[in-house]
């Protein structure tokens, strides 16, 4: 007797009661912030309704959560990664991400051809980088990228310093380059100095960068920029006549070494659903990977937003992700010796 | 008694296995595109040897001293009076107002900064935020309290006796302070000068934040190597390289500070 109210005192303070064990969660890799918000409510409640997994999260910015990743290599610490596709060219290269099994993601075959970017990483939704501007401190309309180097948005500018590959592909694609041949845009680049106030390492301070009015002029993710529309900010998101935005596009990964990868599937081929698609472009404003996502009347034809398959290609400019990924550190070294120091 | 010593063995050897880490890294070559490293290779420190590492290492150097010096000129009134003041609500008064930045957190002091610097809420005749100055500014303020705290710890061992003296044999309150109180609260200004000076030497949020991308100290490059660049062989190099600087100008600024007050 007196042996098994002490087994059941030790089951209890272990906090396991036979029968009503919970279901192994599954960990999901995601930035933190309006990301993780938007992918918990969106995805991974109805997820969690549909197969009994309860989801939790592990949020951080896109380095830190590779750099995590590479310590757990084989005993991953999470079951699914949410990444920018080119920097999932890293994760594939140190051997981190599972081979996608496309059986087990009958919605993959709703998806643009732009959107699955490898066997081992598929696309969750598209944005650019493009040109956002208060025009309440900027008086006059900027419709191309040439009006970035219009003497009168002297001191008015910010980008980003730590993935400049927008900036320098834009640059390259003005001079008859791309990505590749991107020495082409270099004189044009060193043009631009002078107009740069500042440059920004997070979302965050691009936001605030806007807010304060310190740099009025970005050249900005799409997805936040209608973030701060929605918070009453007056930015105006332009779509540049003389060349597209770059494109961008986050990616969903199962991680190599899972036990969870079965599950792992079912969450990603929920996310790529049509119907999760739907709300997916309304929380974020992004572009739905899945055609047959509704997409609202007033965000049809918005930067970012691509709904018919030609329009990633007309609207958007997609960089090459191996090219990236393997050039950036090139790009950073020029860019930082070259246009962000005095 | 030698068992009491095992808790710091443990931290020291765990300081020295992550170091080793680090240095093995520094030496291991570095594949673009990919988290795979090469070889072993010396050219991560040949690259942070070109001038433009080198410069990033100049500019915090220069920062650091610019900082002490100024947080120390800052400071220093203050200390003296949270030390010397007649009045007890006076005292306190002044304490709190020291300890309060303390408890807000480097950030929130920084984006605050952002907001004065950045002409939102003062004009400024030149410009201030993304800058040097906007730099020198966050780092002073940040490095106050500390400073302040020591300095009055050092000045409240000054016996006023001797200022009394002074005073009574003819000396100016100027010739007090130059010939009495500074030189017996030097123990202060070197101890608060060389923690200062060290912390700064590794500053990040504060130029991160009020530097705009253009003002970089080493902890931004190194940042910028290992995170925005992937390098990471090329950002252990620059921290090793770092590091042994840090350590050697500390060894020269303390044992010149302590030589001079030894004399």
């Amino acid at each position: 007797m007196l042996t098994r109210i002490v087994t059941m005192l030790l089951i209890a303070a272990l906090g396991y009661v036979p029968g009503v064990q919970a279901a192994d969660p599954l960990v999901v890799s995601v930035w933190g912030g309006n990301w993780k918000d938007t992918i918990d409510r969106v995805v991974a409640k109805p997820f969690t309704a549909k197969t009994g997994v309860p989801v939790e999260f592990e949020v951080g910015g896109t380095i830190d959560r590779l750099a995590k990743a590479r310590v757990a290599k084989g005993n991953p610490l999470v079951d699914v990664t949410f990444t920018t596709s080119h920097v999932a060219r890293l994760y594939i290269s140190d051997g981190l991400f599972s081979p996608l099994d496309m059986s087990k993601l009958p919605n993959a075959k709703e998806l643009a051809r732009e959107a699955i970017r490898s066997e081992y990483h598929i696309g969750g939704w598209a944005y650019v980088y493009t040109i956002v501007y208060r025009p309440d401190l900027v008086k006059e309309d900027i419709t191309r990228w040439s009006d970035l180097w219009k003497p009168s948005l002297r001191g008015k500018i910010a980008m980003p310093d730590f993935d400049p590959s927008h900036i320098i592909t834009i640059a390259a694609l003005m001079e008859g380059g791309n990505e590749v041949t991107w020495q082409k845009g270099q004189e044009r680049l060193r043009q631009l100095k002078p107009s740069i106030v500042a440059f920004f390492s997070t979302d965050a301070q691009s936001q605030d960068l806007m807010k304060t009015g310190q740099a009025p002029v970005q050249v900005m993710l799409s997805v936040n920029a209608y973030h701060l529309q929605e918070q009453g900010l007056p930015v105006t998101l332009v779509q540049p006549a003389d060349f597209p935005g770059i494109v961008g596009i986050d990616t969903m990964a199962v991680m190599a070494g899972t036990k969870k990868a079965e599950a792992a599937h079912q969450f990603i081929n929920l996310a790529l659903s049509k119907e999760i698609q739907t709300q997916l472009v309304e929380s974020l404003k992004a572009g739905p990977v899945n055609g047959g996502a509704t997409v609202p009347t007033k965000l049809r034809g918005q930067p970012g937003i691509f709904v018919a398959p030609a329009e990633w290609k007309e609207r958007g400019y997609i960089m090459n992700d191996e090219v990236r990924a393997k050039t950036l550190p090139a790009w950073r070294e020029w860019f930082t010796a070259n246009i962000v120091k005095k | 008694m030698r068992l009491l010593l095992l808790p710091a063995l443990g931290v020291l050897t765990i300081f020295a296995v992550a170091l080793g880490a680090l240095f093995r890294y520094s030496l291991l070559t570095f594949v673009p595109g990919s988290l795979q490293t090469g070889g072993l290779t010396l050219e991560n420190f040949r690259g942070v040897a070109s001038p433009e590492y080198l410069g990033y290492i100049w500019d915090t150097v220069v920062l650091s001293a610019a900082t002490t010096v100024l947080t120390l000129v800052a400071s220093y009134p203050v200390a003296y009076a949270l030390a010397r003041a007649s009045s007890r609500a006076a005292r306190s008064w002044l304490l709190v107002l020291t300890l309060a930045p303390f408890f807000t957190g480097a950030i929130v002091r920084t984006y605050a900064w952002i907001l004065v610097l950045g002409n939102t809420v003062v004009t400024w005749p030149v410009p201030m935020l993304f800058t040097e100055r906007g730099v020198l500014v966050g780092l002073v303020h940040f490095s106050m309290p500390t400073m302040i705290l020591l300095l009055a710890a050092a000045i409240s061992h000054v016996d006023p006796a001797y200022e009394r003296a002074a005073a009574s044999l003819g000396a100016t309150p100027a010739r007090v302070f130059w010939r009495v109180t500074l030189p017996l609260s030097m123990p202060g200004v070197v101890s608060g000068s060389l923690i200062v000076f060290a912390w700064t030497l590794s500053a990040f949020p504060t130029p991160e934040l009020l530097g705009g991308g253009k003002v970089k100290m080493i902890a931004n490059a190194v940042k910028d190597l290992a995170l925005d660049s992937f390098n990471w062989p090329g950002g252990a190099a620059f921290a090793m390289v770092a590091l042994l600087l840090t350590l050697a100008l500390l060894a020269g600024v303390g044992r010149a500070s302590t030589g001079r007050h030894a004399e």
